[in-house]
């Protein structure tokens, strides 16, 4: 079994070290709770929040609201992994059919899935009279399971070609075939990559949550379906701090609860499974089978929990399961953007991809005019007159300048906290658990807590501006940070045990061991946590710069959600929904392949053997 | 070899427990002997506590009790007196074999140009004259494994500390490679005195030491402590080599 180290743990912390570092986490932690509580508390006080959240109609129907929303994420996740499992057999065990499956998944993954929203909400609900709650379900699984199947089949993809070329020989030599082949080889060694890709996926779908649950859309539609997303939702229009506290609480408790009992306990498992191509360093044996035991005894603690649930909250194997999760995440990530495959694809096979996509985007775009009874021929010199393409790229720029600062932001933070990890095993004990907290937090249930703070009190000032910037910038911040700091995390703890004690008997250290070891380490992981971080950026720039009438700014998000507003055009709507959908999407892939990819193949030195 | 009286470094009472939940694991019990101008081979079954040891010997980590001295002083953290030579090379995939082997004193006053210089000097004397830029990736196991020696080399080390330097190689390098370590420290020109090497090879460890010290299963115990006066260069088919393997291995096992 291969655990991480905890920290690169040069010169380990004596163990009165870590009693004094886990005191100061807890008293830490508790500081954190007191200052969320305390922030609630003022607002009661101040707002008479308490009598918000009591005299919210919504707030008996939570428990309600909270299985809604769970039952909702089961099915689309369902259909998820179904997909996953599907397309990524074929496209592992069918070279040919890969040459067009593997990108145009790639192309898939580009698509922001906020931006997919109206497109899924226009093809579904249609026009006229609101649509029933069974269509608005039905719209809303759809969404998430867009959110979620990405990751999971390029886990299946990841998991069948990690497959050793040796077991895959025993197995024929054995007679092994068909179903037989898939159940006994297939599926286990697919298992580890789909339970870590999977906590991505649930990831990208709580994103949704405080979104699509409760949105209105043109001038007789609206999404309205009881979940802890419409919660949230609700309580932001009204601009009830204190439900909308209350919400991101219930919905944090709901992640944090699904995590403890459902991922770690599977990904403990999933480690078991995982081929290991190289043998641990040695001269950790015996330290690596003492955390072995932890985590066997993690495991059983999980089995009879509350407990000893705290207890182990603050243990160190729990810290070695976050940072072998945020490692696997890594690693996920990695293979789901990395360009070696997608390279050596042959032209015919991109562009068959890139044709499949423009087609569906065509027939969306088909069907949804059809069912408005108009011509496209009209809707196109309407979509002329109103939007010039010079305005359109204006408002991308606009947009990336925004995606820009907020990934300065998140790049200098991450990398600073991913190096005060990685140097000590004190921050490392402080920061982790406080971290990964943090990241469970889906950032579009910040949204409303943001606006209400930040944008809500200056309506009439003349600071409105700056500060609708700034909390455009900070809500991308917020989609863009996790990203960077997993990869980061994970890459600085993946720098193999015998390049650490070379430098420390080589004394390098301080400054130096930073400038020349950790951060050229972590090159590759900083580019792959990039690529995911600006996806993230995009997705949160949908929502971020537009907040109301009286409160947006200029920018490609703002623009899709105005083409969405009740008094837009009937025919021209969807044609800017699709437009800047477009858009959107080719700045991504433009920007993958113009600065990632080409930096990525430059990373390829920085990688350390397999 | 004759034996000055000073020994260049002295193992005292070194033990290393590890603290487990419940129950602690030892893996080094009280060893202790002395090192002096020699090829010292250190043997034992494998997960014994071989590498520790020898970690502990270079300041990587902490015994629990006891202490190793060097020139009698207490070595508590690397020091530049000393070069280590890794099993899986620990070569630093973004540098150049340059680069790598630079890294090694690029601690020490010596500027930046001479400590090129000096980098390339010690790639020329391990054959590896042409390959200064090439990046590790681009080497063989063997090659690799040069320039970790040549990285070692190149601190002018005093002692010379080599964990299980050639079983990560194919046999035919792995012999190639021994005999020019052997020659290396035999050199003159080298100040290299002291060379302890870890190995679970007991015929690599008879054929290349003057001294073999030999450990027990875990806890690891001394169990017994080997001189080997005989002539460099060695046969390996020497049958007085295959007398002491046999005893080595009767001890171990």
């Amino acid at each position: 079994m291969h655990v991480p180290r905890p920290s690169l743990r040069r010169r380990v912390a004596s163990s009165s070290a870590g009693k004094t570092a886990s005191s100061f986490t807890r008293i830490l932690l508790v500081a954190i709770a007191i200052g969320a509580v305390g922030l609630l508390v003022i607002e009661i006080l101040v707002n008479g929040a308490a009598n918000s959240i009591l005299s919210n109609d919504l707030t008996p129907s939570v428990p309600y609201f909270a299985l809604r929303t769970l039952t909702r994420m089961t099915i689309a996740y369902a259909f998820a992994l179904a997909f996953a499992l599907a397309y990524g057999i074929a496209t592992a065990m069918n070279h040919r059919a890969s040459h067009v499956l593997l990108p145009l998944l790639d192309i898939f993954q580009s698509v922001p899935v906020l931006g997919v929203l109206p497109v899924v909400f226009l093809l579904i609900l249609g026009t006229g009279a609101s649509a029933p709650e069974f269509n608005q379900e039905v719209a809303s699984i759809i969404l998430i399971f867009t959110a979620m199947a990405w990751a999971p089949t390029f886990g299946v993809i990841a998991g069948i070609n990690a497959i050793p070329t040796d077991i895959k020989e025993a197995a024929h030599a054995y007679g092994m075939h068909g179903a037989r082949y898939l159940r006994q080889i297939v599926l286990p060694a697919v298992f580890p990559e789909l339970v870590w890709s999977s906590l991505l996926a649930w990831g990208g779908g709580w994103y949704l949550i405080p979104i699509e649950e409760h949105v209105s859309f043109g001038p007789t539609q609206h999404v309205d379906l009881p979940g802890i997303g419409k919660y949230i939702a609700v309580a932001a229009t009204r601009a009830d701090l204190g439900s909308a506290l209350f919400g991101l609480i219930v919905l944090v408790g709901i992640i944090f609860a699904i995590d403890r009992l459902v991922w770690k306990p599977l990904g403990t498992r999933a480690e078991k499974y995982k081929y290991e191509t190289i043998a641990a360093p040695r001269t950790t044996a015996t330290r690596q089978s003492a955390v072995g035991v932890e985590v066997r005894k993690y495991e059983d603690r999980l089995v009879s929990p509350v407990l000893s649930f705290f207890k182990s909250e603050r243990s160190y194997a729990a810290r070695v399961l976050e940072l072998t999760r945020w490692r696997r995440i890594r690693h996920i990530t990695e293979k789901l953007r990395f360009p070696q495959r997608i390279s050596r694809i042959p032209l015919w096979g991109r562009l068959l991809s890139y044709a499949i996509f423009i087609g569906l985007v065509l027939l969306g775009l088909i069907v949804t005019i059809m069912s408005r009874s108009q011509s496209i021929a009209i809707g196109i010199s309407l979509l002329a007159t109103d939007v010039t393409a010079f305005e359109l790229a204006a408002l991308t720029l606009l947009s990336l300048s925004r995606l820009l600062m907020a990934y300065a932001i998140a790049l200098s933070w991450t990398l600073g906290a991913g190096i005060l990890i990685a140097r000590s095993q004190r921050l490392s004990r402080l920061l982790v658990p406080i971290f990964d907290i943090g990241q469970s937090i889906p950032a579009t249930a910040l949204f409303p807590i943001v606006v209400i703070l930040l944008v809500d009190p200056f309506r009439n000032s003349p600071l409105l501006g700056f500060t609708l910037n700034l909390a455009s910038v900070l809500l991308i911040l917020t989609g863009m940070q996790w990203y960077l700091l997993f990869n980061i995390v994970g890459a600085v703890n993946s720098v193999p045990n015998d390049l650490l004690e070379a430098t420390a008997a080589y004394r390098i250290r301080g400054r130096r061991f930073v400038r020349e070891i950790l951060i050229p380490a972590s090159f590759p992981a900083i580019l792959i946590g990039s690529i995911q971080a600006w996806g993230g950026g995009w997705n949160a720039l949908i929502v971020s710069e537009y907040i109301g009438p009286n409160a947006n700014v200029p920018g490609l998000g703002s623009f899709l959600v105005q083409a969405t507003l009740p008094s837009k055009n009937q025919l021209l709507a969807p044609l800017e929904i699709y437009a800047s959908l477009l858009v959107m999407t080719a700045t991504v892939l433009v920007i993958n392949r113009l600065v990632w990819r080409r930096l990525l193949r430059k990373a390829d030195r920085y990688k350390f053997e397999a | 070899m004759s034996q000055p009286s000073e020994p260049i470094l002295q193992i005292k009472d070194v033990a290393k427990i590890y603290p487990g939940e419940g129950k602690s694991t030892t893996v080094l019990d009280h060893i202790s002997f002395d090192v002096y101008k020699e090829f010292l081979c250190i043997v034992g079954p494998s997960g014994c506590g071989k590498s520790t040891l020898l970690r502990i010997i270079d300041g990587l980590d902490k015994p629990t009790s006891g202490q190793v001295l060097f020139h009698g002083q207490p070595i508590t953290s690397p020091s530049p007196k000393v070069g280590v030579i890794f099993q899986t090379f620990a070569l630093i995939p973004w540098k150049t074999v340059l680069g790598n082997v630079q890294m090694a004193i690029s601690s020490t006053p010596i500027a930046k140009e001479e400590q090129l210089k000096i980098a390339q000097k010690y790639i020329q004397d391990v054959g590896l004259e042409g390959f200064e830029s090439s990046y590790p990736k681009e080497l063989s196991g063997g090659m690799k494994q040069r320039v970790g020696i040549a990285r070692a080399l190149a601190l002018q080390p005093e002692v010379l500390l080599m964990d299980e330097p050639f079983s990560s190689l194919d046999a035919l390098t792995a012999e190639n490679l021994r005999r020019e370590v052997l020659d290396i420290w035999r050199d003159p020109a080298y100040p290299t005195g002291s060379v302890i090497m870890v190995t679970h090879n007991v015929q690599e460890a008879v054929e290349m030491a003057d001294r073999v010290v030999v450990l027990s299963a875990r806890p690891a115990k001394i169990v017994d402590d080997v001189k080997i006066d005989l002539e460099r260069p060695r046969s390996p088919r020497d049958p007085v080599l295959y007398d002491l393997a046999d005893r080595i291995i009767s001890k171990i096992s």
